[in-house]
């Protein structure tokens, strides 16, 4: 992960195609992911492919490329991987994973919804916990498939802050080597911390890129009022100015109107 | 073994609305969806399939747009698929319903198991299923939430009720209705729903299933819904928990527990 600090390579979130929709639209989703993947590869940057974000039933990362047929640079692919999964299924991601030459991994908790199975403690061979949480997920992956993946963790600023150190150093513990924050919007105490407590860890802070900065509400944990002004690409160039040592993570990059607009923004 | 799930497409939301005049369900403008119970029957009716061989066939009756169902089940692993649609079986109560999904048996032929979810969602009636049973005179669990063992002449279910489980054994060709322990219902791949889209789906008539027409559609359904009012909307309510860290997680997760979320 340093490589892709060092080379300033940005991280692009990317979302699968959603499972509830027509035929049409489903064709329509593969075809606008294969066309936003393709963009991604061709400037070097790293695609992050989401596994069903905000509990939506969507289609997973790594099928979506096999079926595509999608060029895999193991340097330019990250799946998200949470516990909302079939055991069996999360074997099958992982050997999807191997198969295709995938090898970063952000592991996080996730979240649920009615139709999605939950990970149990047994699935992934822990005794001492109620729930699985990245944590056992993170070591699980290790154990079972050692040395083929390089695996994140998530860092939430908003988050009580003694709680989220404590959550981090088991991530770390358990065999998490990078980690990636929440979206921030200027200079934050907790992240600052953080590149403080942990000066050999690679951090890659997540950029807000939608202008609209209400949504992110449920993240910061207060709410943001909807006709607030936000300029995605003038902050992103505010948190290189102040976060000159870490990476990158694009949340919802404009595709049509601000992908033309990175080249050069990280100095 | 030859396998028939019976599912239904419902409405989907929680915030169904009834026509006051018809007191039938308002399904236009409404996002449809497998009826969630049924899931857990469909993914039984997979497990079964993959443990004995045989095949599994999903049955609906609805309109033509319930050939999306269908299609999910053809996704997460069923077979074939029937959809039963004409405009002779509208208006249809349980007993109407289940008298065609019958004749749809009958006509497959050679079936012996049916599965059904407990109930649908939109109607939560949970007759459909006994429905079956009695048209076809077989056998039948209701909130069946095991299958231990299966031969070609016999089942063994776990059904729930109040007080505990019985342990059924019945002779096959049987009808169980499964609840939502019984499983966990996969998610459809890329592949599979792909692969769904290129299945031919037959739609049977109420002539092709030689159902008889005084037993089918809003004349021949001797249920009569008199009076129809929306349940009321959940109330929400705040409890704060004082004290330490380590009281006032046990407490939560007490409270958590209390209400079924964990």
């Amino acid at each position: 992960m340093e490589h892709h600090i060092k080379n300033k390579i940005y991280h692009v979130e990317i979302l699968p195609p959603k499972q509830a929709v027509t035929i049409e639209k489903l064709h329509e989703g593969l075809d606008g992911f294969a066309e936003k993947y393709n963009r991604v590869m061709d400037d070097g940057r790293c695609a992050c492919i989401t596994d069903n974000a905000m509990g939506l039933l969507a289609f997973q990362g790594t099928e979506v490329i096999e079926e595509l047929k999608l060029k895999v640079n193991p340097e330019q692919v990250m799946i998200h991987l949470n516990t909302f999964h079939t055991k069996e299924n999360l074997d099958e991601i992982l050997e999807s994973c191997i198969r295709l030459g995938i090898k970063y991994l952000l592991v996080i908790s996730g979240d649920g919804s009615d139709r999605l199975p939950k990970l149990q403690p047994s699935d992934v061979g822990a005794t001492t916990v109620e729930a699985v949480t990245s944590v056992e997920l993170t070591r699980y992956i290790l154990k079972e498939y050692p040395g083929k993946f390089v695996i994140g963790v998530a860092f939430n600023p908003y988050e009580p802050e003694e709680h989220e150190f404590e959550k981090l150093d088991r991530k770390i513990a358990a065999g998490a080597t990078f980690v990636i924050t929440q979206p921030i919007i200027e200079k934050n105490a907790v992240v600052d911390k953080l590149l403080e407590n942990y000066p050999s860890m690679p951090v890659i802070v997540e950029a807000w890129m939608s202008k609209k900065l209400s949504l992110l509400s449920d993240a910061v944990g207060y709410e943001i009022p909807e006709d607030t002004v936000f300029d995605p690409l003038a902050t992103l160039g505010e948190l290189h100015r102040l976060y000159p040592g870490c990476g990158v993570y694009l949340s919802l990059l404009g595709f049509k109107y601000q992908i033309d607009k990175l080249e050069g923004l990280w100095k | 073994m030859k396998i028939v799930v019976c599912i239904k497409q419902v409405p989907a939301t929680t915030d169904a609305k009834i026509d006051p005049e018809t007191k039938r369900i308002i399904r236009e403008g409404v996002k449809a969806e497998l009826n969630p119970f049924d899931t857990y029957a469909v993914e039984e009716g997979v497990k079964l399939r993959k443990r004995f061989g045989g095949e599994l066939i999903t049955l609906s009756m609805g309109p033509p747009s319930a050939v999306n169902s269908l299609r999910e089940t053809i996704s997460v692993g069923a077979d074939k698929a029937v959809l039963l649609s004409d405009r002779a079986l509208g208006g249809s109560d349980t007993w109407a319903t289940s008298y065609a999904l019958a004749k749809a048996i009958e006509k497959i032929g050679d079936v012996d198991l049916v599965i059904c979810g407990k109930q649908a969602v939109d109607g939560d009636t949970a007759q459909v299923g006994p429905g079956i049973a009695a048209h076809l005179c077989w056998m039948q669990a209701t909130y069946v939430n095991a299958v231990s063992d299966i031969t070609e002449e016999s089942i063994i279910a776990k059904r729930m009720h109040e007080d505990g489980y019985d342990i059924c054994e019945m002779k096959l060709p049987a009808v169980i209705t499964v609840v939502k322990g019984i499983n966990t219902p996969r998610v459809p791949t890329l592949k599979g729903r792909l692969m769904s889209e290129e299945v031919d789906i037959p739609t049977w008539s109420a002539a092709d299933i030689g159902a008889d027409p005084e037993k089918i559609g809003l004349m021949a359904s001797p249920t009569r819904v008199v009076k129809t009012n929306p349940p009321p909307p959940r109330e929400s309510s705040t409890i704060k928990i004082t004290g330490s860290s380590e009281k006032c997680a046990k407490e939560l997760v007490r409270e958590l527990r209390l209400r079924s979320i964990l």
